[in-house]
């Protein structure tokens, strides 16, 4: 972006160490962004970050867990000094379990169709609707793609689903599972998430002599300047901190 | 007992918190050159801080504090060295806390960072020891960048950054650069004739 912005859309503060900085202000409010990241690289720890800092202000707070359960999720998360149980206690965080999800709606099949991805999307939206939610993470977004048999369905679920929680004023992480995230990779699992949400970032590993150092960087982030630089991601028990990568140590290959 | 270099702390009572000083000491006299830089931080300007120990294991240098009375409480100690040895970071001390190697060079100013935002003084310093260990396993252009990174982040946060270096073991491009980022001067080097 050159000179000056005209008009700046107001922000979704994250409170996650240097991701404020990187986004210029924070996330668009409204926003969808897909968080694609391979495994262990930070996406669940961050995306809990990000609705833990947003209970702190009083906001209504929804995560949807499809990989693991929430007692195991919750377990996990505990040892971070950031995270307080009183938060899920009080409501202010509320964790639901995908299969509960599936189960309400009576969604068994191995598949779905239309049918289904449209009762989901409108459960999903009943939720937001219900509690107020003004931030939601769904972890991930490709275990629950997995049911959609096509890359067309899964465009309009994600499409739908994106607009709908944007119409209710609710900043979204969609969490995807990457099997690689260098310059060749895909950004997400299907190829599909990419095109049509408001914002990319990939969390990754890059190996340093044989050492696998932590990195978050934003792609795509509609509404707003941003960084495009990768930055090095450490997770301390106080959170995620960022840092800018060294340059001379960016893997180039 | 050991007599510390007692002009080492008369040089401290004219820098400024936001300052950088490159500390130039011999192969020899590291351990009085650094002792006589944290004794007075700690016990003349109560400070606390960060000592990133790249050259040895955290608890060998607590232990030699210690014998000299200095004390180790407030300083923060992140050991880059120990991961490396198997077994090494079984100690008894809970102010360490270890990086697996001195490749991670972003990782050691993250933690850094965490452990200054959680330091209780007001006025804080990280000692960075040393520059010519991270040499060993770094690149002489990524190293002379994470000087120049590590220096202004300090700087910047106003917290009184000291970098040991033994400048004959040192690439002589980031000593260049170290000469060009660092406000001030401790110069204990020793020049060996042979």
């Amino acid at each position: 972006m050159l000179g000056g912005a005209q008009y700046t859309r107001d922000r979704c503060v994250t409170g996650i160490h240097g991701l404020d900085e990187i986004t210029r202000g924070g996330i668009p409010y409204g926003a969808t962004v897909l968080i694609g990241g391979t495994c262990g690289s930070g996406k669940t720890t961050m995306t809990m970050e990000f609705l833990v800092n947003g209970a702190k202000m009083g906001e209504a707070c929804a995560y949807f867990a499809a990989t693991e359960p929430s007692v195991k999720l919750l377990e996990n998360i505990r040892q971070y000094t950031f995270f307080d149980m009183e938060m899920v206690d009080k409501g202010l965080i509320n964790v639901f379990d995908m299969d509960v999800v599936y189960s309400w709606l009576g969604l068994t099949k191995a598949t779905f169709d239309r049918d289904d991805i449209n009762s989901l999307v409108k459960a999903i939206t009943d939720i937001v609707n219900t509690i107020g939610v003004t931030r939601l993470v769904i972890d991930s977004v490709t275990t629950l793609c997995y049911k959609i048999p096509n890359d067309q369905l899964i465009r309009d679920f994600l499409f739908t689903l994106g607009k709908t929680l944007a119409t209710q004023g609710c900043t979204s992480f969609l969490v995807a599972e990457i099997t690689s995230a260098g310059a060749k990779a895909h950004w997400s699992s299907f190829g599909v998430e990419e095109a049509i949400l408001d914002g990319i970032m990939v969390m990754g590993d890059i190996d340093r002599m044989g050492h696998l150092l932590r990195y978050l960087q934003v792609v795509k982030m509609r509404g707003t300047d941003h960084s495009r630089a990768k930055y090095a991601l450490e997770l301390t028990p106080m959170g995620v901190m960022m840092t800018p990568m060294l340059k001379w140590g960016v893997d180039t290959s | 007992m050991i007599e510390l270099d007692q002009r080492i702390a008369e040089q401290l009572t004219e820098i400024t918190l936001n300052s950088s000083l490159q500390v130039r000491c011999g192969a020899s006299n590291s351990f009085l050159v650094t002792a006589s830089l944290i004794e007075p931080l700690i016990n003349e300007f109560q400070m606390g801080g960060v000592y990133i120990s790249a050259s040895r294991p955290a608890p060998e240098l607590i232990e030699t504090l210690q014998e000299i009375d200095i004390p180790t409480d407030g300083i923060q100690f992140i050991d880059c060295v120990s991961s490396a040895l198997l077994g090494g970071t079984e100690n008894q001390f809970t102010n360490i806390s270890y990086i697996d190697s001195p490749i991670m060079l972003e990782n050691i100013l993250l933690r850094t960072l965490f452990h200054l935002r959680q330091m209780p003084t007001e006025q804080n310093f990280v000692i960075l020891d040393s520059v010519n260990a991270l040499a060993i396993y770094n690149e002489e252009k990524m190293l002379a960048e994470y000087l120049h990174t590590f220096i202004n982040t300090f700087r910047a946060r106003d917290v009184l950054s000291a970098v040991v270096t033994v400048p004959d073991q040192t690439p002589p491009s980031v000593l260049a650069n170290l000469d060009l980022y660092c406000t001030d001067l401790v110069d204990r080097g020793q020049v060996v004739i042979s």
